[in-house]
């Protein structure tokens, strides 16, 4: 039987591999790599809750499946908008992307 | 040590060790596809932790879709990571050292990262967690259904609204205004 602490200890390092992605990379797009993968370690978070303690409802469950759709949306509006960026401004990195409008 | 543990183990070691190399490597297209190691991974634990029908929902919309969007965008746009822009100049040792201590790439990040596993870890070192519960559970797909279109009937329809909205606004985001520029250019 897995502990329910291995699955929360093996998201969180997950969590913290996406956040050191997001904050020190430079490239829009590795950034939205990072940040989907900080969305997996909350899904581990939320199925593992919701086997470990409240094993009878799937609430953990349909919430994991919201966060996929909301993620979904996300990457590509996220791509999109990026998409835009590159087409324009030929930058990718998030550095030289300082103007709002040009 | 059961099977069970050994499998989930496994997993989370190559989950883990997919995610490092997405996070450092170099070429941004070898990013994407460790990427996808890391979804699969994330997707055998899903199946560890009987949660069947996210593990099938895990694999098709991130392992499939989102990979392919990450992909189609690299390869459309020419979205290029030159290897050491934005980084310290020089090879090896040195090059890396210097990587290690500059402001934007190397340690604020790692510190705040490792900072946030860390709280995180005494936090759940801190509570007592209740063990499994016995016995193998229900196959999880029928209880969803139920739940999806019962108590959680309007955010599914929220959702299905919202996923709506983000590929209309994906297109008219990325419509190139082709036609046009082509009329022009042909006299």
């Amino acid at each position: 039987m897995i502990p329910l602490s291995w699955v929360l200890v093996s998201a969180a390092l997950l969590f913290g591999l996406g956040l050191y992605g997001a904050l020190a990379r430079t490239n829009a797009v590795r950034i939205l790599i990072a940040i989907e993968l900080m969305l997996n370690a909350v899904n581990l978070n939320l199925v593992g809750f919701s086997r470990y303690l409240s094993p009878h409802d799937v609430t953990g469950q349909v919430f994991a499946l919201f966060v996929i759709t909301v993620a979904a949306a996300e990457a590509a509006v996220g791509l999109a908008i990026i998409l835009m960026i590159v087409r324009q401004r030929d930058v990718s990195d998030v550095d030289r992307i300082n103007l709002l409008k040009w | 040590m059961t099977g069970l543990q050994i499998a989930f183990l496994a997993l989370s070691a190559v989950m883990l060790f997919a995610a490092w190399k997405v996070v450092t490597s170099d070429i941004i297209v070898h990013a994407a596809l460790w990427m996808v190691l890391s979804f699969v991974a994330v997707a055998g634990i899903f199946l560890t932790l009987h949660a069947e029908f996210l593990f099938a929902v895990q694999l098709l919309v991130y392992a499939g879709a989102i990979t392919a969007l990450v992909i189609f965008a690299i390869m459309l746009s020419d979205i290029r990571e030159l290897r050491g822009e934005g980084e310290p100049a020089g090879a090896g040792l040195g090059r890396r050292v210097r990587r290690l201590v500059s402001r934007r790439l190397g340690l604020a990040p790692a510190a705040v990262a490792v900072g946030f596993a860390a709280v995180m870890y005494s936090v759940y070192r801190a509570t007592p967690w209740p063990g499994l519960p016995p016995g193998d559970p229900a196959p999880s797909t029928l209880a969803i259904g139920r739940e999806l279109f019962g108590t959680y009937v309007v955010p599914f329809e929220l959702a299905s609204i919202v996923l709506l909205v983000a590929m209309v606004g994906a297109i008219v985001l990325t419509l190139r205004e082709g036609g046009r520029e082509k009329e022009e250019k042909r006299p």
